[in-house]
């Protein structure tokens, strides 16, 4: 009886029948609203706002960890802890222009400057690193794993940039580079796509016939 | 009606159903092909405790409520598979994720391995941290915690971009062993370079199975393994009636 209640009635209440009635609605979408599939597609629509209200105050939960975790790191003077400071002072300050009344014209302005001046130039600053650290890493291969993958990998990623650029008698470069994303590459990149949608089908279905439980003990 | 994703949930379904029923808690396990990236990683993990230092477990920016929640919950395995041996060890993970769903499910595994080794009043929920909900952002931040922090091994599971380069260069620096399992071509395209240890694609799906041997992981893997077989023979079928239709009309 105990195994019942714990195991699974919590399993199919919360993850089998709100996962199934969501399945069918995506599956049977669009239909008419009476119809019984129009049922699914109206219930679906109402089980997803809920999970976005739940994943809204998951995002608190979110922000109370940021908190304690470098509160914990200001207070104990830990490695690093003035980047903490500046983080949480940053976090109360971000705050502040969307908790302004409405009526005030300062607020559009502050909230779009936030993004504007502070989120969007920082996000693209460390987009920019990536490509620094693509090349550290492709000539970091060179050196610790000299296979004939790692030389076919860099063979491809020259080929494909260079055939990209547009250097005079190098156009034959193009060619090839086209050939390499749309022969090799795309049918790799789908055979890849179509493993992770089987995989994701399979744990779909083990979370639906309740054979994956992340949220109990087995 | 979309009858061809209906008809693969259900062929996967009665597969998985009729796999659960033949092989459950009797006969012998399941074979399935070792994958280098998960291989020998609880020992590894005991190895990078015995230095006295802990392990980075990136989950990556996917959540529970979007499109990657299927990776998000491979991820979650691998955190799952190491807790207990991590914490025997004296030298708890630290997970870092870009989603505050997975923020929950993430500290729960690990109250439940504190729990199961009998120290519960040692769990500390800011082992698991919630770092940004955008991908550069996270991979920033995760980078910093791989880079400053007494990290010994690092392990990216679940879902990334190219910006998973980030962490990884991190690692690379301080000359961490790296593991990594991830989806995306992107990610797998920077992931390549900095670590022989990769997961690629589908095999972020059997972290479960490999890490673990637990029957429901391996019977899912060998319904997906099953599946990819007829698909790839649907495939082949559907190509030859296309070429020899288009035979016939030429």
């Amino acid at each position: 009886m105990s195994n019942l209640v714990r195991r699974w009635i919590p399993g199919l209440l919360f993850a089998t029948l709100p996962g199934l009635v969501v399945l069918l609605g995506y599956l049977f979408s669009p239909s008419p609203a009476g119809s019984l599939p129009g049922q699914f597609v109206k219930w679906r629509d109402i089980l997803i706002e809920w999970a976005v209200i739940v994943a809204a105050f998951a995002f608190l939960l979110g922000i109370f960890n940021i908190l304690r975790v470098h509160g914990n790191r200001i207070s104990r003077r830990q490695q690093g802890w003035p980047y903490s400071l500046v983080l949480l002072l940053a976090l109360v300050l971000a705050w502040v222009p969307p908790l302004l009344p409405a009526n005030i014209p300062a607020r559009d302005v502050a909230n779009r400057a936030v993004f504007d001046y502070v989120i969007a130039p920082l996000g693209a600053a460390l987009a920019a690193l990536v490509v620094f650290t693509l090349v550290l890493a492709a000539f970091r291969l060179l050196r610790v794993r000299r296979s004939a993958g790692a030389v076919l990998f860099l063979v491809v990623v020259a080929a494909v940039l260079l055939g990209s650029a547009p250097f005079t008698g190098l156009e034959w470069l193009a060619d090839v580079r086209d050939w390499i994303v749309n022969v090799p590459g795309m049918a790799g990149m789908r055979g890849l796509l179509l493993g992770v949608a089987l995989g994701t089908v399979i744990t779909a279905l083990r979370v639906l016939l309740t054979s994956e439980r992340p949220h109990t003990e087995s | 009606m979309n009858v061809g994703a209906i008809l693969l949930l259900i062929l996967s379904g009665l597969l998985l159903i009729a796999l659960h029923i033949l092989r459950r808690k009797k006969g012998p396990r399941p074979k399935i092909r070792p994958l280098p990236a998960f291989k020998d990683l609880r020992a590894e993990t005991g190895y990078a405790a015995e230095s006295g230092g802990a392990v980075h477990i990136a989950l990556g920016n996917g959540g529970l409520s979007g499109e990657d929640a299927a990776q998000s919950l491979a991820g979650l395995q691998v955190v799952k598979a190491l807790a207990d041996t991590a914490i025997s060890y004296g030298t708890p993970p630290i997970i870092t994720v870009g989603d505050p769903t997975l923020l929950i499910l993430a500290q729960d595994i690990l109250r439940r391995a504190y729990e199961r080794a009998g120290a519960a009043e040692s769990y500390d929920p800011s082992l698991v941290r919630f770092v940004a909900p955008s991908p550069v952002a996270y991979a920033a931040g995760a980078a910093y915690a791989v880079a400053s922090e007494n990290v010994t091994a690092s392990m990216m599971a679940g879902t990334f971009g190219t910006e998973v380069s980030l962490i990884a260069d991190a690692g690379a620096r301080r000359d961490l062993p790296q593991l990594a399992a991830a989806a995306d071509p992107r990610a797998l395209a920077a992931l390549y370079p900095a670590t022989d240890r990769l997961a690629v694609g589908e095999e972020l799906f059997a972290a479960g199975a490999q890490m673990t041997g637990d029957r429901r992981y391996l019977i899912g893997l060998l319904a997906q393994d099953v599946l990819r077989i007829i698909l790839v023979l649907a495939i082949l079928v559907a190509a030859g009636l296309a070429f020899l239709s288009s035979g016939r009309g030429g």
